[in-house]
C-alpha cells in the first residue's frame, strides 16, 4: 500500500464507502424490508438527480447553506473577537470564562423552542440559532491560540517600533490563525448540522424542512436522496475549508511538511 | 547616536521574580555595570543567574523595580527601536516572509517604500541570503532563521544590540561560522553590544569584555577583559592568549555552575 502511486492511495481510501454502498444496494434488493423502509441507493440516487434536474434540490440546498453560511460567518466573526479580547484582557476573560465553559459542552440545540419564542420560525431564528452554535468552538480556539503567541515574539515586534495597540491585529492575531482556523473548521460541520435540525423543527423550506415534509409524505425515496445530498453537500464544505486552510496558511509548519 | 557618548550603564539594578505559587526569589541583587560605546561585552554565567532577565531589563520589556538603567543617559522606560534584540529562539513572524520580516521594522518607522526595499536588499545581501527573500521561515534552516532575526533587528540601525544566547539553539558548525559572520557585520557597522551566553570559548571570542555573573542571586562576580590584537579572525582560536582567557574564565564561571546545580537541587 505504502508503494501505490497517490492516486491509486486516494481511490483507496474511498473503498469503505463504495462497499457501504454496496451493501446497501444488496440489502435493499435482497427485500427483506420494504421499499417503504429502506429504498435501494440506485433509486434515492435516480431521485436525487431527478431533484437536481428540477431545481427543486438546488433550491432546497442554496437555502440552507445560505443559513449555516450567514451563521457560521456571524459566530466566527463574534467568535473571534470574544476569544481574542478573552486572552488578552484578563477581566473579560474573568467575566466570560465560565459562560465558555458552560456553554461549549451543552447541547445548545436544546435552545431551539427559545429562538422560536423569541425570533419566530423564518430565517432570522435558524441562523441566529447556527451563529450561537459557531460561535463556542471558535472563541476557545481563539482564546488558545491568542494566549499561546510566544513573548519574544511580541516583545521583537515593541522593540521593532509597534505599538502597543497595533500589536493585537500585526502580531497576536497573524500568529494565532492556525488555531483560530481550527476553530472555524470545528464550527462549519455544527453550522451545517443546526442549520438542518432547526429547518427541521421550524419547517419551511431548505434541505432540513423539505425532509420533514417527505417523511410526512411517505416519500422515502425523498428522505434518503435528501440525506445523500446532505452527505455530499457536507464534504465538500469541509474538504473546502481544507483548501483555504492549506492556501491560507501556506507559512505554517504542518503544510510544509504535509 | 552617541550623544552622551556614555553607553549604557546599570546601576544597582535589582530583580525579584515572583511566581504565581511560591516565595519571591531575588533574581538579580544590586547590579551595577558600564558598557563603553561600541563595546562589545558578554555576560557570561551559569543558567538561571538571571543574566538573561538583565537584558530583558535594558530592552524595556520587564519593569525596572528597583536600581536604574540608562542608555546614552536617556532612563529606559520600555521597549525601543534604538535597543535592537535578537533571541535565541529567533522569534520571527512566520506569517512572513523573509523579506517581509525585515521589512517590519522599516514599515514601523515609517521609511518610504522605496528606500525600505532598497535597504532590506541590501540586508539581506549583508547575511547571504537574497535568494530566500520569498521563503517563509518554517522553510529555513536554524542558522538561516537566526541570520534573518539578526538582520531583520539590524534593519532598524539599532545603536545597541542585544543578544539572549542567539546561537545557543545552532549545532556547532553553524555556531562557527555565524560567529565570524556576527564579527564581520560587526565591522562594517559597529554597534555596541551586549551578549548573554553560557559558553566560555563564546565569550572570549566575540567580546571585548565578559562580566561574569554569580548564580542566583545574580551578581557581577569579575569583569574580565578579552580584548583581541586588531584584526584577528578565527586564527585567534589557536592561541595560547586564547586558551589562557578561556581557563581563567572558565575558573570563574565553573564554581558558580557547581553552586547553580547544587541550588536546583
Amino acid at each position: 500500500m505504502a508503494r501505490m502511486n497517490p492516486i491509486g492511495r486516494n481511490l483507496l481510501g474511498w473503498v469503505s464507502v463504495v462497499v457501504f454502498l454496496a451493501a446497501w444496494e444488496i440489502l435493499a434488493r435482497s427485500h427483506v424490508f420494504t421499499e417503504f423502509l429502506l429504498p435501494s441507493f440506485s433509486a434515492s440516487f435516480e431521485r436525487l438527480v431527478e431533484d437536481t434536474l428540477s431545481g427543486e434540490l438546488l433550491r432546497n440546498l442554496g437555502l440552507t447553506l445560505l443559513r449555516a453560511f450567514a451563521g457560521f460567518a456571524m459566530g466566527a466573526v463574534a467568535g473571534v473577537v470574544i476569544g481574542v479580547c478573552m486572552a488578552r484582557m484578563p477581566l473579560v476573560r474573568w467575566f466570560f470564562d465560565p459562560i465558555v465553559s458552560i456553554g461549549l459542552p451543552m447541547p445548545k440545540i436544546a435552545f431551539i423552542p427559545v429562538f422560536i419564542l423569541w425570533f419566530g420560525v423564518f430565517d432570522e431564528s435558524k441562523i441566529l440559532m447556527v451563529a450561537f452554535n459557531a460561535l463556542f468552538p471558535v472563541v476557545v480556539a481563539t482564546m488558545a491560540g491568542a494566549e499561546a503567541v510566544d513573548r519574544v515574539m511580541i516583545w521583537s515586534a515593541r522593540s521593532l517600533g509597534a505599538s502597543p495597540r497595533r500589536l493585537l491585529f500585526e502580531i497576536a492575531i497573524p500568529a494565532a490563525l492556525p488555531e483560530i482556523f481550527t476553530g472555524l473548521q470545528i464550527a462549519m460541520p455544527i453550522a451545517l448540522i443546526v442549520a438542518i435540525v432547526s429547518e427541521m423543527a421550524m419547517g419551511g423550506e431548505g434541505l432540513g424542512g423539505a425532509l420533514m415534509t417527505q417523511m410526512r409524505f411517505a416519500d422515502s425515496r425523498g428522505v434518503f436522496s435528501g440525506i445523500l445530498a446532505i452527505g455530499i453537500a457536507g464534504s465538500l464544505v469541509v474538504k473546502a475549508m481544507e483548501l483555504i486552510r492549506r492556501r491560507l496558511l501556506v507559512w505554517h509548519q504542518e503544510t510544509q511538511s504535509g | 547616536m552617541g550623544m552622551g557618548g556614555s553607553g549604557i550603564i546599570f546601576d544597582e539594578v535589582c530583580h525579584t521574580y515572583r511566581p504565581r505559587r511560591g516565595r519571591p526569589v531575588l533574581a538579580l541583587d544590586k547590579i551595577s555595570l558600564d558598557v563603553r560605546d561600541r563595546e562589545f561585552l558578554a555576560l557570561l554565567g551559569p543558567s538561571g543567574c538571571g543574566k538573561s532577565t538583565l537584558l530583558y531589563l535594558l530592552g524595556g520589556f520587564m519593569p525596572i523595580e528597583s536600581g536604574s538603567i540608562t542608555t546614552h543617559g536617556k532612563p529606559v522606560t520600555g521597549p525601543g527601536p534604538d535597543r535592537g534584540i535578537v533571541f535565541q529562539s529567533f522569534a520571527l513572524f512566520p506569517w512572513k516572509t523573509v523579506r517581509q520580516n525585515v521589512l517590519y521594522g522599516l514599515e514601523k518607522q515609517g521609511m518610504p517604500r522605496a528606500e525600505r526595499e532598497q535597504r532590506t536588499k541590501e540586508l539581506l545581501e549583508l547575511v547571504h541570503l537574497s535568494a530566500f527573500a520569498d521563503s517563509y521561515p518554517s522553510q529555513l534552516s536554524g542558522g538561516m532563521k537566526q541570520r534573518v532575526a539578526i538582520a531583520r533587528t539590524l534593519a532598524v540601525d539599532p545603536g545597541i544590540l542585544l543578544m539572549d544566547e542567539p546561537f545557543g539553539a545552532l549545532d556547532a558548525q553553524t555556531r562557527a561560522l555565524m560567529h565570524e559572520e556576527l564579527l564581520a557585520i560587526m565591522q562594517r557597522s559597529p554597534k555596541t553590544v551586549v551578549f548573554v551566553t553560557h559558553d566560555v570559548r563564546e565569550a572570549v571570542y566575540l567580546a571585548d569584555r565578559v562580566a561574569v555573573m554569580s548564580a542566583r542571586p545574580g551578581r557581577i562576580k569579575e569583569i574580565v577583559s578579552t580584548e583581541k590584537p586588531a584584526g584577528a579572525g578565527s586564527e585567534f582560536l589557536q592561541t595560547p592568549e586564547f586558551a589562557e582567557k578561556v581557563e581563567h574564565l572558565w575558573g570563574l564561571v565553573r564554581d558558580e555552575a557547581i553552586r547553580a546545580q547544587d541550588a536546583a537541587h
